[in-house]
């Protein structure tokens, strides 16, 4: 999983039968420098490129999402689907203390 | 399977029914110096891998899945293993 903030929203007029019901964010990544600044802190575009995500959670825009890519994205789904991005968790709060050496 | 340093956790309310009671610890993957390599990773983990504590995450979704006991869990990264020392390296 990754972390990410929603950045905007993508609407599709149509699309694959089983993708009906959940929406399309626009995500960008977490860097490292971005869980240090934590979630309050406005996002910055990384190294990273931007990318979309399947979500049935209701995520809006700013909330920082828990995303996994790859083939898992489509296993919640009956029948074969064609996402590798989906969201999991919507983040509410994050602990975290980068190893200083 | 990346070698990782535990460096925190994230709580979330809303999230896939699978994950209810799963501990979601943040991972920063890391080099055999022990720098940071990429940005970090969240794995569940059921060791219970405490903060800056050297762990090994795998991406095997199967894995994970049997590890949550649901077949359409979408969950993939998980905590393998707490690293007690490795070669070279200094021991933690």
């Amino acid at each position: 999983m990754k972390l990410g903030t929603v950045i905007g929203r993508v609407t599709l007029s149509k699309s694959v039968d089983s993708l009906e019901g959940g929406t399309f964010l626009i995500v960008i990544p977490f860097s490292r420098a971005q869980f240090a600044a934590g979630l309050d802190k406005s996002a910055v575009m990384g190294t990273d490129p931007s990318l979309v995500i399947y979500d049935n959670l209701g995520a809006d825009v700013r909330q920082i999402v828990s995303y996994e890519e790859g083939r898992e994205a489509a296993q919640p789904f009956e029948q074969p689907t064609p996402i590798d991005a989906i969201s999991i968790v919507l983040v509410d709060e994050m602990f975290y203390r980068p190893w200083q050496g | 399977m990346l070698l990782a340093r535990v460096e925190g956790n994230i709580v979330g309310t809303r999230k896939h029914p699978s994950l209810e009671g799963w501990r979601l610890v943040v991972c920063q993957p890391i080099g055999m110096t022990g720098e940071p390599e990429g940005a970090p990773q969240v794995a569940i983990d059921s060791h219970g891998a405490a903060t800056h504590q050297e762990v090994i995450i795998s991406s095997d979704g199967m894995a994970a899945r049997l590890a949550v006991g649901d077949e359409r869990s979408p969950v993939r990264w998980l905590v393998v293993g707490i690293v007690d020392e490795h070669e070279p390296g200094k021991r933690i």
